[in-house]
């Protein structure tokens, strides 16, 4: 800055989007650090009977209510003595080493204390890391998940925006809202646009947990992700929980026959100011160690909201990797991030996604934007519905399975106009406020809000008080679907309901193909053990991929 | 590979066992009724065994019967059988804290949406005293037989009163 | 929308210091409050629930107009208060304002300000500024309505804010105040957010009760 006559390289640089980001140096007495802080406990253990008596350099009557649910739910006692007994590089070498098991990997990474998780996470190069996470993911075939919300809340957009994505391959659409009032509405218009869209869609509501439960249970969701934990005691208690809470609440999803998966991510802990100096991946580690002591069968985590924390200090992305790759290793479900804003940079953006797209995760985004980033209102998302393409290519470029396909532009607009009349349908039925025909038609052609009139907000809010109050359920939903004609929808839903009933998407990594068959961890199992094993793409869908609509044809030249 | 060879021995333990219970498909789903992940989904693979939990069988929560109200939204519910026999899955494939939690599920079915709310508040952080806390523990106890349940939130109470977490352990407290 | 090199510059020099001095930003927290421009708070004894039904009470969080004068876009704090105030007041309530010690996380202030509240309604504001509209029946983590992105906050929207609050108080339905979003903001302002949040946060005092203000504006 102190040079008097300035390069024009250096101008030019200074120019460029990744100059727009923020960038921080380490402050290590805060917890700005990734990974792998001085103050970070060194690694150890002490069992009494089958009771861990001390953890990481610290005595049980010391134990942090987070330390206390972890020792005693989330470590395997018996694997403990010899597991920890490796050394950190020696577990290491197990994960990238394709002659030594998933199963056995497992084993030994369920045995160790968090801070010993966090050391072997910090042997691993990037590429190790991948490598690992090829072996270690929970389900064979990868998936994708997207967000689907827009700035005015829009109930006919976010229909038709959840039927074009269930179209174009996302298993599990999520939805949060401008307003927190308007969430049923968003519930009742990713219900049915997801199940318009694709039967067996996933559909869910971020917002507050007690709100969020009492939806899924009334089936106008069908899972729960936004189920928040924490890395320090004072952090956890500041988002209103504690382990056994949170776990209790897990425990009530389950009893309603609702799938469920908890949501962390680095950085949470010193964006609240309370990370007591510890590195953001040893305080992740702890998270993912209580979601695994809970029983849940998944975490939400590759830092999510808090992104630009970990995106703004050296190694900070290779953590979000390292944190994926932990909840493998705990034998858990993982929807890997993706989700969120960091960079102004095309490249950062793209090279962010590599390490969870190309070994493949359960959800490789845990929110794809599905809608301009001006309308998610996650405060938008690493890719957007205008990046689709590029993800199309990549995909075929490297012929690696991100879970999307081609769609073409009439099947897009026939979907969108199709979930609009269903919703409008809908909100006839049930009496709420009209949805006009007017709607829909600029739903069915709309990029986003921009395109979208406003609807009478205080109208609507009154409406979603009474959806409440009254208690509507996915099954008045489907009897009004069916009463109007959209018979195949109302089908989809009684089949999402039906899903409650039998329990297999409970099961680890679930989701749920168009004829209502569940694959999870169970019956589709990661079998990797090197080349020419685990995931194998067919034949049909490697076509589908190949398929760009925009490619040229060398027959027609 | 060693996945594969888990599945054949589950298929060969599951139908040992079927021998041994006459014929299987219409053994109660008590406990060790033998279901491991051979048997998953079993909304395909053993429907025969799902019911709701006042007894309709699986086949015929259909939109039909919707719409001529011989079913409701209450038999869309999962029952604590199914559950146990999910974790029965979730152990066969090694993940045991899945089958606890599928356990405290399984108890919980019985408690009413609204009380599982409210007992959710409960444990909140800094919402109830001790003895708020250990008397919706006799409650689960007494009152559904959740014994798991309530062992969960005794357990609790001594966390949050050695972690200052109880009721007026804030200064804000009003 | 503009960064505040300034500030950041400020808070870079600040975090350099105390990395080489190794000293942490809490020695400051004793010191006695000085005022920033256009507005004096002097704390008056432990707030206390209210019975009027025409009043909107603003928690503040620790640092608020003290140790931080503005928000992460630059914007005076005294600025804020006033617009926040004139909101409530052309709807005919006021405000009463509270300062927070104990947490700054500002679901937890808005919502013990709704508890105290006379009306059952509360603001919350952090010293970035980022903002909460609650109620005294919800839940902690929900709201009436939340302002999310401190950055895309400006005062027109605080006025906004202030006669909304004023209109749920009165039992009225408002249309909420526009919802703004700007998916850039997080990757230029996070990282220095996280640093402010870490310097406010050392303001906390856990034991401390939250204490009444009154407010003049100059």
């Amino acid at each position: 800055m102190a040079v008097s006559k300035r390069s024009k390289r250096f101008e030019v640089l200074e120019q460029r989007p990744v100059h727009k980001d923020g960038f921080i140096g380490e402050w290590v007495d805060v917890g700005l650090i990734a990974m792998g802080s001085p103050n970070d406990p060194k690694p150890s253990i002490r069992i009494e009977g089958s009771k861990v008596v001390e953890m990481d350099g610290k005595r049980r009557e010391d134990f942090s209510m987070i330390e206390q649910f972890v020792a005693d739910y989330a470590i395997n006692v018996k694997n403990a003595p010899e597991a920890m007994a490796k050394s950190e590089l020696e577990i290491a070498r197990m994960l990238v080493d394709v002659n030594v098991s998933r199963g056995e990997c497992i084993r030994v990474m369920t045995a160790l204390t968090p801070a010993k998780i966090a050391r072997v996470m910090d042997s691993l190069n990037i590429v190790e890391t991948m490598m690992a996470m090829q072996k270690m993911r929970c389900r064979q075939t990868p998936g994708n998940q997207c967000h689907i919300t827009n700035v005015k809340d829009h109930p006919v957009l976010l229909a038709a925006d959840s039927a074009e994505a269930a179209l174009r391959g996302f298993i599990e659409i999520e939805t949060t809202v401008g307003v927190a009032r308007y969430a049923p509405f968003n519930a009742l218009a990713l219900l049915v646009g997801g199940q318009t869209g694709r039967r067996g869609t996933l559909s869910q509501d971020a917002l507050e947990e007690a709100f969020e439960l009492e939806i899924g249970m009334r089936g106008l969701t069908s899972y729960a992700e936004t189920v928040s934990v924490y890395g320090t005691e004072s952090v956890f208690v500041d988002g209103d929980d504690t382990p056994w809470s949170k776990s209790f609440l897990a425990s009530a999803y389950a009893s309603r026959g609702l799938k469920m998966r908890f949501t962390s991510g680095t950085g949470s802990e010193v964006q609240m100011g309370a990370a007591e100096g510890k590195s953001m991946l040893y305080l992740e580690v702890l998270c993912i160690m209580v979601t695994k002591g809970a029983g849940v069968q998944g975490l939400q985590n590759g830092s999510i909201s808090c992104i630009g924390v970990p995106g703004a200090v050296p190694s900070g992305l290779r953590a979000i990797a390292c944190e994926n790759l932990v909840t493998m290793c705990l034998d858990l479900e993982v929807a890997s991030g993706n989700d969120q804003t960091f960079s102004h940079s095309d490249q950062r953006r793209t090279a962010r996604t590599i390490p969870q797209l190309f070994p493949g995760t359960d959800l490789i985004f845990s929110g794809y934007a599905a809608e301009p980033n001006y309308d998610n209102m996650f405060a938008g998302s690493n890719w957007d519905i205008d990046d689709m393409d590029d993800f199309l290519a990549i995909q075929r470029d490297f012929k690696v399975d991100g879970g999307l396909r081609p769609a073409s532009e009439e099947d897009v607009i026939a979907i969108r106009n199709k979930a609009g009349r269903a919703l409008q349908a809908v909100f006839a039925e049930l009496g709420f406020p009209p949805i006009t025909d007017e709607e829909i038609e600029q739903a069915t052609y709309a990029h986003g809000t921009k395109e979208m009139g406003d609807r009478n907000i205080p109208e609507d809010l009154k409406a979603t008080e009474r959806l409440m109050k009254e208690g509507v359920t996915g099954i008045d939903v489907a009897k009004a679907l069916a009463k109007r004609g959209f018979r195949d929808i109302a089908e989809s839903i009684i089949l999402m309901m039906r899903q409650r009933v039998a329990g297999d998407y409970l099961q680890t990594s679930a989701w749920i193909d168009g004829d209502g068959t569940v694959y999870s961890a169970v019956n589709d199992p990661n079998t990797y053990a090197g080349p020419g094993t685990g995931y194998k793409m067919s034949d049909a869908r490697w076509d589908e991929i190949k398929a760009i609509p925009w490619a040229v044809r060398a027959e027609d030249v | 590979m060693a996945q594969v060879n888990e599945q054949l021995i589950a298929d060969v333990v599951r139908q040992v066992l079927k021998g041994v219970n006459g014929g299987g498909s219409s053994a109660p789903a008590a406990s060790g009724s033998g279901i491991t992940s051979a048997d998953y989904p079993l909304g395909i693979k053993r429907n025969d065994l799902l019911k709701s939990p006042r007894g309709i069988p699986f086949g015929e929560l259909t939109l039909e019967n919707v719409e001529s109200g011989k079913v409701t939204f209450e038999d869309f519910r999962i029952s604590p059988e199914v559950l146990k026999m999910q974790g029965e899955i979730a152990t066969s494939a090694g993940r045991s804290q899945i089958a606890l939690n599928l356990g405290r599920a399984g108890e919980l079915t019985k408690v009413p949406d609204a009380r599982i709310l409210e007992i959710y508040n409960s444990l909140r952080p800094h919402r109830s005293t001790k003895d708020e806390l250990l008397s919706i523990a006799d409650e689960l106890e007494k009152k559904f037989g959740a014994s798991v349940c309530a062992g969960f939130v005794r357990e609790a109470a001594d966390v949050y009163q050695r972690r200052k977490l109880l009721k007026g352990d804030l200064p804000s407290a009003d | 929308m503009q960064i505040n090199p300034e500030l950041l510059e400020k808070i870079v020099a600040e975090v350099l210091a105390e990395m080489s001095g190794g000293s942490s930003g809490s020695s400051v927290a004793t010191a006695a409050p000085e005022d920033v421009a256009g507005v004096k708070l002097s704390e008056t004894g432990k707030a206390v629930r209210g019975t009027d039904p025409k009043e909107v009470v603003l928690a503040i969080s620790p640092a608020f107009a003290t140790t931080f004068k503005k928000t992460i876009t630059d914007i005076p704090l005294a600025d804020v208060l006033r617009q926040v105030f004139a909101g409530v007041e052309e709807e005919g309530l006021h405000v009463r304002v509270i300062r927070v010690y104990h947490t700054a996380d500002v679901a937890f202030m808005s919502h013990l300000g709704a508890r105290l509240s006379g009306s059952g309604i509360g603001i919350g504001i952090l010293s970035r500024g980022t903002t909460i509209i609650h109620q005294r029946d919800l839940n902690p983590l929900s709201n009436l309505e939340l302002f999310p992105q401190a950055p895309v906050i400006d005062l027109p929207a605080f006025r906004a804010i202030g006669k909304n609050a004023a209109k749920y108080a009165k039992g009225e339905s408002p249309t909420p105040v526009p919802t703004k979003n700007d998916p850039m903001a997080r990757p230029r302002y996070q990282g220095l957010a996280a640093l402010l949040h870490n310097k406010e946060a050392s303001f906390i005092d856990r034991s401390k009760a939250p204490q009444e203000l009154s407010v003049t504006f100059e």
